[in-house]
């Protein structure tokens, strides 16, 4: 039985970082400092390009990351000072259902109010029928009222990583793969190694022997190989020859233009959710860090050409940016037939890419992280298994997300250009939300929809894209408003009124919250 | 609203303080900042523990006078009902500024302190212009103060470090059946003040801070002093 005993990450992007993080950090916590501890320790090396800087996806987090910097040990008020960090809570969805100037709705990260006990969307539904309520995301969540007003979801007496309402981060990501290298070589004891992979040896079984490194005379061996190079793919694409199933006949934006805007002044708001703002082809991310916007214009080339794209980019810009400032990002759409092959598991883009929607790359390989981390196997035999494991769950969450991302689409009510109005089309939409859409005129979105515990959005979330967009459905034939159901909605509802009035009255602005934790930090407890 | 103004021999020469007025500046304070040198004198009486500061987060060396917002249970029939009273009260209504322009450190008044009189009290400058007893008394209490918030600040940074701070959490059903949960406070982790190891324990020691960490953990036994006195009130209520 042979033991795994040496991992070798490549790639030195966040996904790197990250998985060889959570690896050595598991296994620090398992083996304490006893002195047997190195015999059985697992060593974690990473080995990176020297010419290839990372390519900065991904600088929405989900609030997962909160869970995953915590298990890192990294301090709070470490990462948001160095990583010119931000607080998200949530994304707000503009011009997407009619495109007129009011349209808008939020996916915040808070559930609706009592979501555990009630169901709050029939009752909300039956109201807007009467034509008497607020939108779905304002009647049953108070956290659009904090990012209308840029408040912080905490405040500096809250511990590092509570929250009074649920977030995630916005980040630099160049930062905070530096971040991430350093902490992980002072203080998980992972080794870094600066070379291009030149050559793959092979065993007879097709496991990977060792990698042939540019500078390096011996080749670099290991029980265990992460791709995390990037599109590339160096190892799972190049070597093993995995195709990518690609997901562009149903999600079709397929190029990116990327760049940021500096504030006017360092006192300037920051937003506290994405912005997500429809265009005629695609759709516009506008994030928030610290000294700086991120925006992007995410469209497909077949409904759009790059000139008409860039100056739609620059428009909402408001001339703030210079064609040369733009960077050009194609997106290939897709993800591997296959994660983990042999002895080589992918994690990041080299596992596969999806438009920045929902934010769901770093979430993604802070799945795959925890999965490869948690499950990891003792011997070469138990590698089959989990990563057959492996394959299956993530198969399935990529299938979720594509699923989820296309309900921001297929719902629209736009016919202003051919964009939209292909995505109406129901041949795009994959038959696993088809028949979801079927059930929900008839009932609310709700965790039994759902049948795996590897979700990845919950039911939650499926609701407030769902109902933002004005998804037309009918719940009278299974509900009454004078119901014991709907009195419970309605003093959900009355709660969240409560909560808007408090949160809002309480809680500090984003950028006061970010300069103090510069100033004096969170503390741990 | 409190006004400061720099104190000025010629401004305030008539300047008197009555000094029965200033123990009712605490009156209404559920918590008062404190400092390790009136240790033993608070101990016999109130809980000595943590808070967190509302502007930066930090910790603060507070002694509990009560639960809920704006109750102090040591004020009773328009006196202060204790065998000490703190100092952040005693130096009422002064305080440590710092000059704008140099940055050095001056005593200011709260000129819209009721404490503040022009016919009885005691006087802040004599005849001749210069400063009373009093007020020297009232220097002593200041310096004692802007010492122990330094002092306080070396005592808390080690605490932070040795990760033995843990916050306080309390479930207080009083005699009326009413509950009310304890937050915002924090005191020192007992079990993991006896893991430390000789070393640490011997770096605490020379540093001083073993007795005024003993003093906090004991003093609250004073919440059960406390509770009895809310119990009083609401039983006179």
């Amino acid at each position: 039985m042979k033991k795994i005993r040496s991992v070798v990450v490549v790639g030195g992007g966040t996904a790197g970082w990250i998985t060889a993080g959570r690896i050595a950090a598991l296994q620090k916590k398992r083996l304490g400092k006893s002195q047997n501890a190195t015999d059985k320790a697992v060593q974690v090396l990473l080995v990176e390009s020297a010419n290839k800087p990372p390519i900065g996806v991904g600088e929405g987090t989900w609030p997962t990351m909160r869970n995953t910097l915590r298990q890192l040990d990294i301090r709070e008020s470490d990462f948001i000072k160095h990583c010119d960090a931000t607080f998200k809570q949530g994304a707000k969805f503009s011009g997407w259902v009619t495109g007129k100037q009011d349209d808008y709705y939020y996916h915040p990260l808070v559930l609706p109010q009592d979501f555990s006990q009630v169901d709050i969307a029939p009752y909300w539904l039956w109201q807007k029928q009467q034509q008497q309520t607020e939108s779905f995301s304002k009647a049953v969540c108070f956290q659009e009222y904090l990012c209308e007003q840029n408040q912080a979801p905490k405040n500096i007496r809250t511990p590092e990583y509570a929250g009074i309402a649920n977030y995630a981060y916005h980040l630099n990501s160049e930062k905070f793969s530096r971040f991430l290298q350093q902490h992980c070589m002072e203080h998980l004891d992972v080794k870094h190694l600066v070379g291009d992979v030149t050559g793959v040896q092979s065993q007879p079984n097709g496991d990977i022997e060792s990698l042939v490194i540019s500078g390096q005379e011996a080749p670099l061996a290991g029980d265990l190989f992460i791709d995390c190079t990037g599109f590339s793919s160096i190892l799972l694409g190049k070597h093993f020859n995995v195709p990518l199933t690609s997901c562009e006949d149903v999600l079709f934006a397929d190029t990116a233009l990327a760049t940021r805007v500096n504030y006017d002044s360092s006192d300037a708001p920051i937003a506290t959710h994405t912005n997500a703002t429809a265009q005629n082809a695609g759709w516009i991310w506008d994030i928030g860090l610290q000294t700086r916007r991120g925006i992007g214009y995410v469209y497909s080339s077949k409904h759009s050409s790059e000139e008409a794209a860039l100056a739609e980019l620059l428009r909402y810009t408001g001339g703030q940016v210079n064609e040369a400032d733009v960077r050009k990002i194609p997106i290939n759409s897709g993800y591997r037939q296959t994660f983990w092959k042999n002895n080589c598991v992918a994690v990041g883009l080299s596992a596969g890419f999806i438009e920045p929607l929902e934010a769901s790359a770093l979430v993604l390989v802070e799945l795959s992280a925890s999965m490869i981390a948690e499950q990891f196997p003792a011997t070469r035999e138990l590698m089959d298994i989990v990563a057959k494991r492996f394959n299956d769950t993530f198969s399935y969450r990529w299938q979720r997300i594509v699923d989820f991302l296309k309900l921001h689409y297929v719902l629209t009510k736009r016919q202003d250009t051919a964009f939209w109005k292909d995505n109406q089309d129901m041949t795009s939409v994959p038959e696993s939300l088809q028949e979801l859409l079927q059930l929900w005129r008839y009932h609310s979105p709700r965790d039994y929809d759902f049948t795996s515990n590897n979700e990845v959005f919950p039911a939650a979330s499926w609701q407030y894209v769902l109902f933002g967009m004005g998804f037309e459905a009918d719940y009278s034939h299974t509900y009454n408003p004078d119901s014991y159901s709907s009195n419970m909605a309605n003093q959900a509802m009355m709660k969240n009124k409560g909560m808007v009035d408090r949160c809002v009255a309480q809680l500090p602005k984003h950028r006061e919250l970010i300069d103090k934790i510069h100033q004096y930090g969170l503390q741990s407890i | 609203m409190q006004k400061l103004v720099a104190l000025h021999a010629q401004e305030h020469k008539h300047f008197k303080i009555k000094t029965e007025a200033v123990e009712s500046v605490g009156s209404h304070e559920r918590m008062i900042p404190v400092v390790m040198s009136e240790f033993i004198k608070l101990s016999v009486q109130y809980p000595i523990v943590f808070t967190k500061n509302i502007e930066t987060g930090q910790f603060v060396l507070v002694a509990l006078m009560g639960f809920e917002e704006r109750e102090n249970l040591f004020w009773k029939n328009d006196e202060w009902d204790a065998i000490y009273v703190p100092l952040n009260v005693t130096r009422q209504p002064f305080f440590i500024g710092a000059d704008a322009q140099t940055k050095q450190h001056l005593i200011c008044i709260d000129i819209a302190s009721p404490c503040i009189s022009m016919e009885e009290g005691e006087s802040i400058y004599q005849q001749d212009g210069s400063e009373s007893e009093y007020m020297n008394t009232i220097r002593n209490r200041l310096s004692e103060l802007f010492r122990g918030e330094q002092e306080a600040a070396g005592f808390i940074d080690i605490l932070g470090k040795l990760d033995l701070l843990v916050p306080l959490s309390l479930d207080i059903s009083f005699a009326n059946e009413s509950h009310h949960q304890v937050q915002g406070v924090y005191t020192i982790d007992e079990e993991k003040l006896q893991a430390l190891d000789k070393a640490t324990i011997g770096e605490l020691h020379a540093a001083q801070y073993l007795r005024p960490i003993y003093t906090m953990i004991n003093s609250l036994s004073h919440i059960y002093g406390l509770i009895q006195r809310k119990n009083q009130r609401l039983e006179n209520a």
